[in-house]
């Protein structure tokens, strides 16, 4: 959209803007004094605004610029000293547009020095990510400015524009300001070790933009209550969102201080008052400005109803999220009691999903224990123990007690996942041909889908040790492995007499079928006549446990390069460094002495590029 | 959120330090930015892979433990599961909820028990036995299935790269 457009054009960088309005200032400075000090306008320029003065009654509009006019009045006496002649110049500047212009000009100048003041005290140097996310609110705030002051105000004089472009330099300035606070903020709690004084530098800020804010209630009070209602009120909103969105992320330095945990009620709640506040605002805002505009066919009004949408659909969103957020909270209360003391502490273990050590503890059926919160979240993205993979709502008993967690599929569980505790629906589909045509077949098709749960691991030790008195030569991993798959001796054993599964690895397997042809399909061709299909296909990866992987490493070259884990973060990053040239070396020097002639070897490996 | 994932990053950073596992080494590029490691990678001996010291690049998402990282090579790689842009294609890397290739059970899947140091035997084992269903890339897995002395030709060029020999 606009973002795309603009970013072509060619910006000059601060330095030279500033010096060109510089300059463009004092030649305007320099036409107004040669042109105030001459005797014949000056005499003009009296009569001009006597006139004026009589007609201000009318003129509403002009009263913003009329109160710098006011004490010029003074000056219509002859002796003249350097702050009449200021007034006098400024008058004359605020009249000729060319002046005028340029006093705009150096004034958001000014503005934007000071933006980058504020930047170099409190951020110091801006993150790419960061400075893209700024630009690109930037353009959006101008575009839906410019629609606001354009379509909906729909003004028609110069000084309401100019008013206006005021006001939401003003406010746009604050919330880019903030928008940059929260990113940093994200920033800065994302990293160890930063020190207290960036922290205090934000704070400021902040407080900066809750002050400033204050003056703009002040100034929409002033300025926007005798223009009406309907102008308040688009001020108060504008001024309301840039408030509430600093005060979000100062709310967020409180709950860190307070060392809340992120997913614990306070904090949870704290966010959700936030972030609705915020969208029932900008909402109320929008439908605001579609009502007052009251032109249902425009470019402005079809922009607002995008906007609109878009809110909606994020309100919806966040409503929705919170809907399951409470039923989980509810599900797990009923269903997952808190561990006692004496589970607690019989346990030992940290938290397996933030390793932080646990006071209290949520247990599953299958009697692992999570902090609440963890477990709660997790718990929003699949619906199984961490631990075992066990599905939760499986032994939660009655469907009743599942139900809440319907709206969960819909969200983010898997399909499959989900329905276990109700008794599994059988899809039924029946065809009964006589109650059309006599003659039609009747027929129903029934699909049940079992859920095996996996064989314990001592079952499957069992089963090896079958399979293993017929086939010694396999190892006992490469066995296990096939029978997780299986399930069933006799299967594995028709999958090894067929030549399914690989030999054991001594002779390279190189001219055979591949190794293990696609899981599914053969098993479940093969277990058809039998019972039930097996839930999950077989290991579709190389088995990923570290017990397989330590079986095979656990022959030492060398001493492992073990480090001290130091407190401070660059004597980590050096010794980590140390580390890493440590283990390339080592790499190198054994590669060296396993093949001396490797220099000689590359020349027949280069033309095998693909 | 960012702040219980970063504890226990720097968690798992300390044990990675304190007791790594034979010739894995990962930790944080800039500890700036703790969200962004670097693992150093030896390959499985015994394998075509043997001997090199691999580096990939891990990126953390900011709901750590509860979403999986994204792993990728930043050296040249010819392998099954690998792509040809350095992204690694297991199972344990893909979250429960997504199924790119359609067939992986959830119990293979992240689980926010998982942790770098179990991801990082993962890919040493993927390295070792490749998978070749998963076709992350299809002419290394064909090559792998039909062809294996030319892909041994091709994993020793890349191991000596990656020493830089």
């Amino acid at each position: 959209m606009p973002v795309t457009l603009v970013d072509r054009l060619p910006l000059p960088n601060l330095k030279v803007y500033t010096a060109g309005s510089v300059l463009l200032l004092s030649v305007a400075v320099y036409y107004a004094l040669s042109v105030t000090s001459d005797p014949n306008w000056r005499a003009n320029a009296t009569l001009q605004r006597q006139g004026a003065m009589g007609a201000e009654g009318e003129g509403e509009v002009l009263g913003m610029v009329q109160p710098l006019a006011e004490p010029t009045l003074a000056a219509a006496n002859a002796t003249r000293n350097i702050s009449d002649q200021f007034v006098e110049v400024m008058t004359f500047m605020m009249q000729e547009p060319l002046c005028m212009w340029t006093v705009i000009n150096i004034a958001y100048c000014a503005l934007a020095l000071f933006g980058v003041l504020v930047q170099r005290a409190v951020f110091g140097r801006l993150r790419v990510a960061e400075a893209q996310r700024l630009k690109d609110k930037l353009w959006n705030f101008v575009f839906y400015k410019f629609i606001f002051v354009f379509g909906v105000i729909n003004v028609q004089y110069m000084d309401e524009v100019l008013l206006w472009c005021t006001w939401f330099t003003a406010v746009g300035f604050l919330h880019l300001l903030g928008q940059l606070c929260k990113d940093r903020f994200e920033y800065l709690s994302s990293s160890p070790n930063t020190g207290k004084w960036a922290h205090l530098r934000l704070l400021v800020l902040l407080g900066g933009i809750h002050c400033a804010c204050a003056g703009l209630f002040a100034a929409a009070a002033h300025w926007g209550l005798p223009a009406g209602r309907d102008t308040f009120a688009f001020m108060f909103a504008e001024c309301l969102l840039v408030f509430v969105s600093a005060l979000h992320v100062v709310a967020r330095y409180g709950l860190q201080a307070h060392d809340a945990d992120a997913a614990g009620p306070i904090a949870y709640y704290t966010h959700l008052v936030f972030d609705s506040v915020a969208l029932v605002v900008e909402l109320v805002h929008v439908i605001h400005m579609v009502v007052y505009s009251n032109m249902l066919v425009s470019m402005a009004s079809l922009v607002l109803l995008m906007q609109l949408r878009h809110l909606l659909h994020e309100l919806q969103a966040r409503l929705r999220r919170h809907r399951l957020y409470t039923a989980l909270q509810h599900h797990m209360q009923t269903n997952y009691p808190m561990a006692s003391k004496e589970e607690v502490e019989k346990n030992q273990d940290n938290c397996a999903i933030c390793w932080e050590p646990m006071k209290e503890a949520r247990k599953l059926p299958c009697s692992h224990l999570f902090h609440n919160s963890c477990l709660c979240q997790w718990v929003q993205q699949d619906a199984s123990c961490p631990t075992c993979r066990r599905a939760l709502a499986a032994s939660g008993g009655s469907a009743a007690l599942a139900a809440p967690l319907a709206p969960a599929p819909a969200l983010r569980l898997p399909p499959g996942l989900e329905p276990p505790t109700v008794p599994h629906p059988n899809h039924l589909f029946h065809f009964d041909g006589s109650r059309y045509v006599s003659w039609l077949p009747s027929f129903s098709v029934e699909v049940t889908r079992v859920r095996m749960e996996p064989p314990a691991a001592s079952q499957i030790d069992a089963m090896v040790r079958q399979v293993q008195a017929m086939f010694p030569q396999y190892p006992a991993g490469v066995l296990a492995a096939e029978l997780a798959a299986t399930r069933s001796p006799a299967l594995t054993v028709d999958n090894i007499l067929e030549g399914r599964l690989p030999p054991p690895p001594t002779p390279p397997p190189t001219e055979q079928p591949p190794p293990t042809p696609p899981p599914q399909a053969e098993v479940i061709e093969s277990t058809s006549t039998s019972e039930p299909p097996p839930a999950a296909p077989p290991a579709a990866t190389p088995p990923d446990d570290a017990d397989a992987l330590n079986a095979q490493e656990h022959i030492p070259q060398a001493g492992p390069v073990c480090g001290r884990f130091s407190g401070s973060a660059a004597a980590r990053e050096a010794s980590l460094a140390r580390r890493k040239e440590q283990l390339v070396a080592a790499a190198r020097a054994r590669y060296r002495a396993r093949r001396p002639a490797s220099p000689a070897a590359p020349a027949p490996s280069t033309p095998h590029d693909s | 959120m960012a702040g219980s994932a970063l504890r226990r990053l720097m968690a798992e950073y300390k044990q990675l330090t304190l007791n790594p596992p034979e010739g894995i080494i990962a930790g944080p590029i800039d500890e700036e930015n703790f969200f962004e490691w670097e693992a150093l990678i030896t390959g499985p001996e015994g394998t075509c892979f043997e001997g090199g010291v691999f580096p990939a690049k891990l990126s953390f998402p900011p709901d750590y433990p509860l979403s999986p990282p994204k792993m990728r090579f930043l050296c040249e790689m010819f392998h099954p599961n690998i792509y040809a842009d350095g992204r690694v294609c297991i199972s344990i890397l893909h979250a429960p909820g997504d199924d790119p290739m359609g067939y992986e059970s959830s119990a293979e899947r992240w689980s926010p028990v998982q942790s770098v140091e179990k991801i990082l035997l993962s890919v040493v084992s993927m390295l070792a036995e490749p998978n070749d269903e998963s076709g992350a890339n299809v002419d290394a897995a064909k090559m792998w299935r039909e062809d294996r002395e030319q892909f041994n030709m091709i994993a020793d060029r890349i191991v000596r790269k990656t020493l830089g020999l």
